[in-house]
């Protein structure tokens, strides 16, 4: 956060349900440590992108969080119907289907809602422009199991209606944030641009798009943090996913499943949450940097 | 039977799920209204205890929220316990952050003149430093309860209150003639109680925000 100047006066690279510090469990410490090198080193020297402990400390918790599960599995007293709910690989059949479901949603949302919201921007339609946020606006007040069941009665169960309804929530943040990101571009540089001669299209491709660069990949994190968040509701309507352990434990009043399943969710979304800011760290453009 | 006739025929099992869907989401907003500030003011002053807080209510964030209800029913059973802390808990990030962000931008030179007229540390923060922050605090807790309203539907699955249970019962009787009914009746009260509230807010705003600072 503290290597790009940009981001704080700048609306909409996140949206305001996603979490904000990239580093998902390390408070602080990009900040610190840039401030300390700045100190210390030449101004010419860059800080490193990824600092040591960001890469390291999630994983660890991870890794404790499952070595510790699984550990209290193993000597966990487990009744038929809880063996029952977890063998023959179900778990990670769940697991499989909930990193398809999350996967195959989030390039869903990013093919449709980034080029959406690059036309929406663009000076033929730009009047579209607020109604269309107006119309995401009220379309993150519907409840995500509402929108999911509707779409279950209407498409029947299974994974589509499932995907559908993923796909349709997550679609609003992401092209609320492309919207806000493209219109918050400094016009003098889009000025400048065209005063040089170039197309409208040379401009979108070599301006526009490297500077939004960043707000992509905001995107990209809250596409997958909200789409693993979803799937788990893709069990409600047929649709599989780690959703299944969970409402099998509590249907059936069996903690070790329920248990199992959150922790596995959890682990997901952290893991997901942790490669997304990654990701977002070593793709933004070297320009974009302080001090570039 | 249409819509409308269900509607008419339901109201009373409708209204009394809105208005408990209504009065929990209000009831956890005022709590993580209460938490997040005091975590706010307790951290602002320090950017390594923000960062901190703000991180670990971000991870709460990041946790779906059928996931967190799955861990708090072994902990505090179902129903009710499990809806107020989960609701509680999410309701919290855009609080503190708000909160944060508000705090630090009271231009400082006011304070300095708060002390310089001999208010107290908490005369300060009570009747400078907090109403000036207010409006981003405001904000805060608008998107929460935007939020919140959709995580209630879902702890109706652990046997919450609230028009969720409208929805499940919906998904539960797939393929009745009521089923389509049951889950629009739940999914629009939800979408109108949340559009009240967003209403109510705005009221809210106009009424308390400082008129020095409105804009």
């Amino acid at each position: 956060m503290s290597d790009d100047p940009r981001s704080p006066g700048r609306p909409g690279t996140s949206t305001d349900t996603e979490p904000e510090d990239t580093s998902g469990g390390t408070p602080g410490d990009t900040s610190a440590e840039d401030t300390e090198m700045a100190e210390t080193r030449p101004a010419a020297a860059r800080p490193p992108r990824v600092t040591w402990r960001k890469l390291t400390l999630l994983p660890a918790v991870l890794v404790v969080l499952l070595l510790v599960t699984w550990l209290w599995f193993r000597q966990a007293d487990l009744d038929a119907i809880s063996r029952n709910a977890l063998s023959g690989g179900q778990v990670a059949k769940a697991l499989r289907q909930h990193v398809e479901l999350t996967v195959i949603s989030t390039f869903f949302v990013l093919v449709i809602a980034i080029p959406l919201g690059v036309l929406l921007t663009r000076p033929a339609f730009r009047r579209a422009g607020p109604v269309a946020m107006a119309f995401a606006n009220t379309g993150q007040a519907t409840p995500a199991i509402g929108l999911l069941s509707l779409l279950v009665i209407w498409l029947g169960t299974g994974r589509t209606a499932a995907l559908v309804g993923i796909i349709a929530y997550a679609v609003l943040p992401v092209l609320s944030n492309t919207i806000a990101g493209l219109k918050a571009n400094d016009p003098t540089l889009l000025e400048a641009a065209r005063g040089i001669g170039m197309s409208p299209a040379g401009v979108l491709t070599r301006v526009e798009l490297p500077l939004a660069v960043p707000l992509i990949l905001a995107g990209v994190r809250t596409a997958l943090v909200l789409n693993v968040g979803t799937a788990t509701l893709a069990t409600f309507g047929g649709g599989g996913g780690l959703g299944v352990l969970i409402t099998t434990g509590i249907t059936n009043q069996r903690m070790p499943v329920l248990v199992l399943g959150s922790i596995l969710t959890v682990a997901l979304a952290l893991l997901v949450d942790w490669l997304a800011s990654l990701a977002e760290v070593l793709l933004r453009p070297r320009g974009l940097e302080a001090g570039a | 039977m249409d819509f409308w006739e269900y509607l008419g025929n339901r109201h009373e099992q409708l209204l009394m799920d809105a208005w408990q869907h209504a009065s929990a989401v209000f009831q956890c907003m005022v709590l993580a209204t209460v938490i997040g500030v005091l975590i706010g003011v307790a951290t602002y002053h320090s950017g390594w205890a923000s960062g901190l807080a703000t991180t670990g209510t971000s991870v709460i964030l990041t946790i779906p929220s059928l996931a967190l209800i799955g861990l708090l029913v072994p902990m505090v059973g179902l129903g009710v316990p499990p809806t107020v802390v989960a609701l509680t808990l999410y309701g919290l990030l855009p609080i503190v952050r708000n909160c944060v962000v508000g705090l630090r931008g009271v231009d400082p030179s006011l304070v300095d003149a708060a002390k310089g007229i001999g208010m107290s540390r908490l005369a300060r923060l009570v009747r400078v430093e907090l109403p000036l922050a207010w409006p981003p605090i405001l904000t805060g807790i608008r998107v929460s309860t935007q939020m919140l309203m959709g995580i209630a539907a879902i702890a109706a699955y652990a046997s919450g209150p609230g028009l969720g249970n409208e929805i499940f019962r919906g998904l539960g009787s797939l393929g009745s003639s009521n089923a389509l009914n049951q889950v629009l009746a739940g999914t629009l009260g939800i979408i109108v109680l949340a559009l009240l509230f967003d209403a109510a807010y705005v009221l809210v705003g106009r009424l308390t925000i400082p008129r020095g600072i409105r804009a």
